[in-house]
């Protein structure tokens, strides 16, 4: 992945930050009452020393430190209320990104760009966690940071104009140094980041192979391997050391020369007269008390927090595209259900063996065809191809006489059902999962399917139909059959069940590719067993290279494979008797 | 990962932790464990050499330079105010000396820092790893993959900080304690003063613990709730991809959203209430100790300087209040050290090796396996019950019985991936816990039911552990495998990443199976490998690897009936013992050998065939 660039990432943040203007200000509003004690801290300091302590008049000096008690107050009910404000930036931009990130990943999962994968999705909820901490650290960081030195600059103008000749300098050539080393090392950050993804990558796969390592007695290869990705994210870390040392100066630079400046000054400024002691003592307390703190906050804080915001954003901006979708400007509406493929080729890659070569196939409503092949053969592609999930790269997939990328998605996707093997089951009610491709069925179109799939143990047991339904709770046989009954009571007139029935019993397979048949449209059974074969009316045999078309009988004249397969299980039959 | 964690079928849950048996020592379990730990993170804070020495080094004159700076400070500020004509440069150099030698100190302390880390972090992890790889199988008896993950990367890093965070908090403790001092120093009230405020600090810290652990326990339910629905959605992309539903999925996936969002909302508050009670203790020691020195300038017992010196010395007492979170620091190391140490110290013992090698045969013959008195028990449990079994040289055994009979544990210590505890295995007559570790894994190959490929490309992956592989032997081993077809249609074919190409259940099968058949073993070790495939499939492998191993052994754990009908011989197992050894066609008249593919998988050769026949 690259991460090179991060614009794209916080273009993110600053679109996201820049709808929520009110929410800002209030954090501003807020940040300016939290700071008084601060910005007025020197200045109090100063009158007290000048008019109280050092003229003796204890009660003046008291007063005045009173009056930065009360200050102190103000400020601490000014800090509690920033974090609401922070909590009206933050929560919602983490609604924000997380919204995006959900539907671009799920939305290129469904265009196929990207394989769906569990760790994925953890890594991705993680980011969004950091996008919320980090967001909120550099918020509240960079603006006290902005707030405390500029109180503090005005606070030493107030004090004695001339103050700030000598702080405004240095502090100014701190954070322009600052702004440098930040740049420098931004990229030597992203390299430890991803060192850190690359050591836990080769962990996981060693780790999560133990057994298959030890088993071909790979250990020593593996602990070498393991061992080289440890050692270069160490390498980095250390690159990434030596350069970030050099930002400590920088705080010295930004609030101890200015400091070391005042003091150096002082005689002089006493002795003209332009600085009273209390304007030095009110001065250094700006700058130790003020200034010191924020700075050093800002160095440690700032720079390594920015670079990994900077490459999560970006991850998640990338996680966040949208596919382009292009669905038919004026789409054509199919005549009926018939099933029409025309010279179609397909292959993994453009070097790869076509996996069906210029094919022909018509599937007439009504009809029961199976699809019988090794596995990996390339059966489940044609069951996407026949969908229109994928695009052929020859031929045509026509339906009700209108080629799939001329039909509007909802019209096909309503029209032709697919059933994968792995059953999506989700967190709901018995109903949302059965009516989720139509819901407006009512309790006796659920009852009808019910009664023609063996469903209705299943349903009876999780309580009817408003019963909530917990996917990990149920087996794979009976998420398959919630999912084949939700396609039963759909209005689809293809049906394909791509070996949609294999952790069914044999006898419940039976009844369902029998629901099936018996139901108005056409069936296309990807099977896993041959005797899902030998139900349908005509059987599809995939072979790698070629497809032959026909019935049982059929096949078993012309394909000495399918012949060789058949008579290879009733070849085991004799024991049986 | 079931396959992974549990490949001897047991559930790791039912694993007998040290301590069941003696519940009066469980503190001095408790007690050794610890001690346990403690001397890991000791080991792994030397492992920073001089890196953690200069560390140290840093640390203590970055406190001595903290200390004396609001001195240097005052003293200056004195002599600079008090001498406006004709100052003395001495006090500010002094000033200057300690400020530089402050940052000259702290830049040494960030280099060493992170050097001593990466140094104790590279060590811990490379013991670790070669631990878990010692361990193989066995520790995935006691430990789940993903927790042994988290062990070995975030757990390591975490411990290996231990010597930074000690170092912070003795700095932090000392800075603390010698400013106290100071302020005692300057003046014995100032120092009361101080010391009024701390005892409130410290109820407000643990306050804040508390309250927080709650309160980010509920979010982080949610954010898991979320991330599940996430997961459950990936998991059903096709479904959904066909059904063209994917923005109703992502509203129900958003649902939790408006939930999290406010207890989201509540742990912000409950850090500005905090913070809030944090800032208003503070400054008001802050204020009192300044009024106290204001009024001590005034009675002529304080200078000015001194002023300043109680407002930075408070502030830096005030540093005390860190350590609430050097600790929480110092406890996740100690927490991180201690799962570092169960994996390092606790039992299981790691297998050894011996250093004996088999009598040598000519390549594509079998060996002899022996089992004599097997006995393997885990959590209780006895998977394997004294079992005897014999392999003959050349030929192939099936394994059958009800799960839970013991199929995999035998089929794990027929290659030694776990060692029996009682009983000996023997391959052409010598035991396996004698061989040397290399002649034992080039003697046996094993193909598992979901094997994990290893390695860059998919011919690596094929030649994954053998010394030199050649690559036409591979491409044969894949050819016999049936995987050949589906690799060559890959986009680069075999040099095609495993990255890039995610295989489904059935290829990562055949390409474990031609992974096993590539290592040209005496011995070939089946665990239910060829149970992803459909039917059809199944009999063209099985038909093919029969041909590629002519005349080499092999051990077939079977779940299908037509795979226990190709082998020559069938063991069918029940409770951990051996019920009936006979040829497939002699076994299927009994109802109870036929039952047992009946309770299996339901897509069986034996019931596609009665339905076929029926």
């Amino acid at each position: 992945m690259t991460v090179a660039t991060s614009r794209g990432g916080w273009r993110l943040l600053s679109t996201e930050l820049r709808r929520r203007p009110a929410a800002l200000w209030r954090l501003a509003g807020w940040s300016v009452l939290e700071i008084a004690p601060t910005a007025a801290s020197g200045f109090v300091v100063a009158r007290a020393v000048d008019e109280g302590f050092l003229r003796h008049r204890p009660g003046v000096g008291l007063a005045w430190l009173g009056g930065l008690a009360v200050l102190m107050v103000v400020g601490a009910v000014g800090a509690r209320r920033t974090f609401g404000s922070l909590a009206d930036i933050v929560e919602p931009l983490r609604d924000a990104v997380l919204a995006a990130v959900t539907a671009g990943a799920l939305q290129r999962a469904v265009a196929g760009v990207e394989r769906p994968n569990a760790g994925a999705v953890a890594q991705l909820t993680g980011q969004v966690e950091a996008v919320r901490e980090i967001t909120a650290a550099l918020l509240m960081t960079l603006r006290k940071f902005g707030f405390t030195v500029v109180s503090t600059l005005v606070g030493i103008t107030v004090l004695a104009p001339v103050l700030v000749l000598l702080v405004l300098p240095p502090l100014v050539a701190a954070v322009v140094l600052f702004w440098r080393l930040l740049v420098g090392v931004a990229p030597r950050s992203r390299a430890t980041m991803l060192a850190a993804e690359r050591t836990a990558a080769s962990i996981g796969t060693v780790v999560g192979g133990v057994r298959d390592v030890v088993a071909c007695g790979a250990e020593r290869r593996a602990a070498a391997e393991v061992g080289a990705a440890v050692d270069a994210q160490a390498d980095t870390e250390r690159r990434l050391a030596r350069l970030e040392s050099v930002r400590i100066p920088v705080v010295a630079l930004g609030a101890q020369v200015p400091l070391l400046l005042v003091l150096v000054t002082t005689p002089w400024l006493v002795g003209r007269a332009l600085a009273t002691p209390g304007d030095i003592i009110g001065a250094v307390t700006y700058l130790t008390a003020g200034l010191l703190p924020v700075l050093n906050a800002l160095v440690q804080g700032v720079g390594s927090l920015g670079v990994h915001l900077g490459v999560v954003l970006h991850r998640l901006s990338e996680a966040a595209v949208v596919p382009e979708q292009d669905a038919p400007v004026d789409p054509d509406r199919p005549r009926d259900s018939r099933l029409e493929v025309r010279g179609l080729t397909f292959a993994y890659g453009v070097h790869a063996d076509p996996v069906v070569h210029a094919f022909d196939l018509t599937v007439v409503p009504g009809e029961h065809l199976a699809v019988v092949g090794p596995s990996g053969i390339g059966k489940s592609t044609l069951a996407n191809l026949l969908t229109g999930l994928i695009a052929p790269q020859e031929g045509v997939v026509r339906f009700g006489g209108v080629e799939l990328p001329r039909i509007g998605p909802d019209t096909l996707r309503t029209a032709v059902a697919l059933i994968p093997q792995e059953a999506y089951v989700f967190t709901g009610t018995v109903r949302e999962n059965l009516g989720y491709l139509r819901p407006d069925a009512d309790d006796a179109e659920l009852d009808a399917t019910c009664a023609a799939l063996p469903l209705g143990a299943l349903v009876q047991r999780l309580g009817g139909y408003d019963a909530p339904v917990a996917p990990g709770t149920l087996s794979s046989g009976e998420r398959q059959l919630i999912s084949l009954g939700r396609v039963h009571v759909s209005r689809a007139g293809v049906v394909i069940l791509d070996e949609a029935t294999c952790y069914l019993d044999p006898v419940a397979e039976a009844a369902v590719e029998e629901a099936f048949r018996v139901r108005p449209g056409s069936l296309v059974v990807i099977a896993h067993r041959i005797s899902s074969a030998l139900r349908a009316d005509r059987i599809l045999l995939l072979d790698g290279t070629d497809a032959h078309l026909g019935t049982h009988v059929e096949l078993l004249a012309a394909s000495p494979l399918y012949a060789d397969l058949v008579g290879n299980w009733t070849g085991t039959a004799p024991q049986l008797a | 990962m079931t396959a992974t964690a549990s490949p001897t079928g047991a559930p790791a849950a039912t694993q007998a932790t040290p301590g069941d048996d003696a519940v009066g020592t469980d503190e001095a379990v408790g007690r050794a464990r610890r001690r346990a730990a403690d001397r890991v993170l000791l080991d792994t804070v030397r492992q920073g050499r001089w890196w953690t020495g200069a560390l140290a080094v840093a640390n203590v004159v970055v406190a001595i330079g903290n200390l004396l700076t609001p001195a240097a400070l005052a003293t200056a500020l004195d002599t600079v105010l008090g001498s406006a004509r004709g100052a003395s440069e001495g006090p500010l150099l002094v000033l200057g000396g300690v400020l530089a030698a402050g940052i000259g100190a702290t830049v040494l302390l960030e280099l060493t820092q992170p050097y001593s880390a990466a140094a104790s972090t590279v060590w811990l992890r490379s013991k670790l790893v070669d631990r878990v790889l010692a361990l193989g199988v066995v520790g995935l008896r006691r430990f789940d993959t993903g927790d042994l993950v988290t062990r070995l990367g975030g757990n390591t890093a975490t411990a290996s900080a231990a010597g930074a965070v000690v170092l912070a908090s003795a700095l932090s403790l000392a800075t603390s304690a010698g400013a106290v001092v100071a302020l005692f120093l300057l003046d014995p009230l100032l120092g009361a003063v101080f010391l009024v405020g701390v005892p409130v600090g410290l109820a407000l810290i643990t306050v804040f613990v508390r309250q927080s652990s709650e309160l980010y326990g509920r979010y982080q339910q949610l954010q898991g709730d979320v991330a599940g629905r996430f997961v459950d959605a990936m998991a059903g992309i096709r479904t959904i991809r066909s059904a063209g539903t994917v923005s109703r999925e992502v509203d129900r996936v958003l649902v939790p959203l408006p939930e999290l969002s406010r207890a989201g909302r509540s742990t912000w508050q409950m850090q500005g209430a905090v913070t809030w009670r944090l800032l208003l203790l503070a400054p008001l020691v802050e204020i009192g100790v300044l009024a106290l020195a204001g009024w001590l300038v005034t009675t002529g017992r304080l200078t000015p300087g001194d002023l300043v010196a109680a407002t930075g010395y408070t502030t830096m007492g005030l540093v005390f209040f860190d350590q609430g979170s050097i600790l929480i620091a110092l406890s996740r190391s100690r927490a991180a050290a201690r799962r570092v140490a169960e994996v390092l110290s606790d039992p299981p013992a790691a297998p050894r090796s011996g250093s004996a090698v088999l009598p040598a045969v000519g390549d594509g013959t079998g060996g002899e396996l022996v089992l004599a008195g097997v006995t393997v028990c885990s959590g209780g449990l006895t998977l394997l019950d004294g079992l005897d079994l014999r392999v003959p040289p050349g030929c192939a055994v099936a394994l059958v019985g009800p799960s839970g009979s013991g199929k995999s544990t035998l089929a794990a210590v027929a290659g030694r991936l776990i060692e029996p505890d009682a009983g000996s295995v023997r391959l052409d007559g010598v035991e396996l816990s004698t061989l040397d570790a290399d002649e034992l894994r080039r003697a046996v190959g094993y193909a598992f039911e979901r094997p994990t490929l290893l390695g860059t490309t998919v011919l690596d992956a094929l030649g994954y552990g053998i010394p030199a592989p050649v690559p036409e032997d591979l491409v044969a081993a894949a050819v016999a495998a049936h995987a050949d077809g589906f690799v060559r249609r890959l986009p680069a074919g075999y040099d095609t990443r495993l990255a890039d190409a995610p295989f489904s259940g059935g290829e990562a099968q055949r390409l474990g199976l031609a992974r096993a058949v590539a290592r040209r073993s005496r011995l070939l070790i089946m665990d239910d490998a060829t149970s992803s495939l459909d039917t059809v499939t199944e009999v063209q492998v099985a038909r093919a690897i029969e041909h590629a191993l002519d005349g080499r052994s092999r051990l077939v754990v079977a779940h299908r009936a037509g795979t226990a009908a190709r082998v020559d011989l069938v063991v069918w197992l029940d409770g951990g013992r051996v019920r009936r050894v006979a040829p497939h066609a002699e076994l299927w008249s009994d109802p109870a050998y036929r039952a047992i593919f009946a309770a299996e998988r339901v897509d069986t050769v034996a019931s596609s065939t009665e339905e076929v026949s029926s």
